[in-house]
């Protein structure tokens, strides 16, 4: 069966330095990824590559199958990091969500268009705030309107570039649950980047590490181990399991050694 | 009024004029270049002059000035421009130049004045139909770029990610807009092409939460604000771009208080909300 997304020793130098280096890795169709790393590892450059945004030096990308090498794949719907959203934005959800529909220059929408955008308003959970103005929403609910907008396309991979940075922990379980929901009920192939290891943890297949010497990848129960865990962050770590759950911490976490968050659980501090 | 041809050419531009600026104005604000679009108008002056000097229809001289600069910063970028430094030192040059060309051209102080203020009970024949042609197009271009623009405008970050080709779009709507200033400047002039650019789709903002009607609220206040603006221009003798100013101010300044005023229902009926719910529980 083919992958939905296949890597395959990838380079890429940007700004007179290496970001990725021979990054090779395979999603499934149907599988949810999780992206961990400190910042400026290169996890939205990785992104970029995927989406052909950024040609690598080296290496071949392929998405459905096909070698990307432009821009603009429909078979990927994509949720950046940065979206500012002024206060003052007039702009009320649904129709915002609406400007992410495929066609290019009709200037009027279906009753098809309509319906599209009903359904994927209902996939993400935002019909109830889907007519307020987008600057009276708060951070969780755009983000579900975003994720809405890039599903209009109907694609067949997801790339979210951490969508729970800056929201609170119920709103990032939230929209953490959508995106699951969003991966189990059309089968699409996920990469979810992230700095809350145990929120990707609970939700992922696989998790990839990366940095920019090295990378690791693997199931959630192959990088959940305290020794790997320890060495990648370069602090001591520690993994408590329940069930299919696992909780990472940290004793020394005034002493940082990369920049990545981790949030105490109340539990365990 | 209307048995006079000055009268029926007025009516027949200006209400073609704001309905396409009103159009392009959600735009224009949406992407944060209304000074660029300002911009545009002083360096169209210059071009104005220029075409006097050279002895050319003034409105070559506009559209040569006006397309060339959208290119210009097109190339450049728009986020150069949006720095108040480099527009102020760009329109003193050009307005510098407009007025060099005026003083070396051998046409009275009159035209100058009708370029800066505008002279829409003054235009010929000609002018309409050039005006006309002008804005038919732009409002031509913007129908079929309609959902791109409107993407890219309202959300580029999004726009960008789904693949739109954003840059092709930021230079063409900076040409349209070059465009449309050169139709806007026949109307109500150059120093004041804010009024039929900005002011309505300003206000429009303030009316509505979708795109679409925005560009009909933006469009109505427009058309009416020039409507009332010739009519009372013509009965009163007082320049007509003084009311067109004055009437879209107004339209501004109202919908500023109805927005305000429906926060402050929307605020209390919150709140009553609330306490209701409190007492109950």
């Amino acid at each position: 069966m083919k992958n939905a997304i296949t890597l395959n020793n990838v380079n890429v130098h940007l700004g007179g330095e290496w970001i990725l280096r021979n990054l090779s890795f395979n999603v499934a169709f149907g599988e949810f990824m999780g992206i961990i790393g400190p910042n400026g590892a290169g996890k939205t450059t990785l992104l970029r590559v995927l989406l052909g945004m950024i040609q690598p030096q080296d290496g071949t990308v392929k998405v459905g199958g096909k070698n990307i090498k432009s821009a603009g794949s429909s078979l990927i719907g994509y949720v950046p990091q940065s979206r500012q959203i002024d206060p003052e934005t007039p702009i009320q959800g649904r129709d915002f969500v609406s400007f992410g529909l495929p066609h290019k220059y009709r200037p009027w929408l279906t009753k098809q268009d309509r319906i599209l955008v009903e359904e994927v308003l209902r996939l993400t959970d935002s019909e109830k705030y889907a007519d307020k103005p987008l600057g009276k929403l708060s951070g969780g609910e755009r983000q579900r309107l975003f994720l809405a907008q890039a599903l209009l396309r109907d694609p067949r991979v997801l790339l979210l570039d951490e969508p729970t940075s800056n929201l609170d922990p119920g709103a990032q379980e939230n929209l953490a649950a959508v995106v699951q929901r969003v991966n189990q009920e059309r089968g699409i192939s996920v990469v979810f980047v992230s700095h809350d290891v145990n929120l990707i943890s609970k939700y992922a297949h696989q998790i990839l590490y990366l940095t920019r010497e090295k990378y690791v990848k693997g199931t959630v129960e192959d990088v959940m181990q305290p020794e790997v865990l320890t060495k990648l962050y370069g602090v001591p770590v520690e993994v408590m399991r329940s069930g299919a759950k696992f909780l990472m911490s940290s004793p020394n976490l005034m002493e940082p050694v990369t920049p990545i968050c981790v949030h105490p659980h109340p539990e365990v501090s | 009024m209307f048995q006079y041809d000055f009268m029926q050419h007025a009516f027949v531009a200006g209400t073609v004029v704001a309905i396409m600026c009103g159009v392009i104005g959600v735009y224009v604000i949406a992407r944060g270049v209304s000074f660029i679009a300002h911009m545009f108008s002083e360096i169209g002056f210059a071009g104005a002059s220029f075409a006097m000097y050279m002895g050319w229809n003034p409105i070559n001289g506009l559209l040569l000035f006006t397309t060339t600069s959208a290119l210009a910063i097109g190339q450049l970028g728009t986020k150069v421009f949006r720095r108040d430094l480099s527009i102020n030192v760009i329109i003193s040059i050009f307005l510098g130049f407009g007025l060099l060309f005026l003083s070396l051209s051998t046409k009275n102080a009159s035209n100058a004045f009708s370029i800066l203020f505008g002279s829409v009970l003054s235009i010929s024949t000609q002018q309409v139909w050039e005006v006309l042609g002008l804005s038919i197009g732009v409002l031509i271009l913007l129908l079929i770029g309609f959902k791109m623009l409107t993407f890219d405008s309202f959300d580029p970050v999004g726009a960008e990610a789904a693949g739109l080709p954003v840059r092709v779009i930021s230079i063409t709507f900076l040409l349209i807009l070059s465009i449309a200033v050169v139709g806007a400047v026949q109307i109500v002039g150059a120093l004041l092409v804010f009024t039929l650019m900005t002011t309505p789709a300003a206000a429009a903002r303030h009316l509505s939460q979708k795109v679409s009607r925005m560009i009909l609220f933006s469009v109505l206040l427009a058309v009416i604000g020039l409507w009332l603006g010739l009519v009372i221009g013509y009965y009163t003798n007082l320049p007509v771009s003084f009311f067109i100013t004055a009437i879209q101010g107004i339209f501004y300044f109202a919908a500023l208080g109805w927005r305000n005023y429906h926060e402050r229902i929307r605020i209390k009926e919150s709140l009553d909300e609330t306490s209701t719910k409190r007492a109950a529980s």
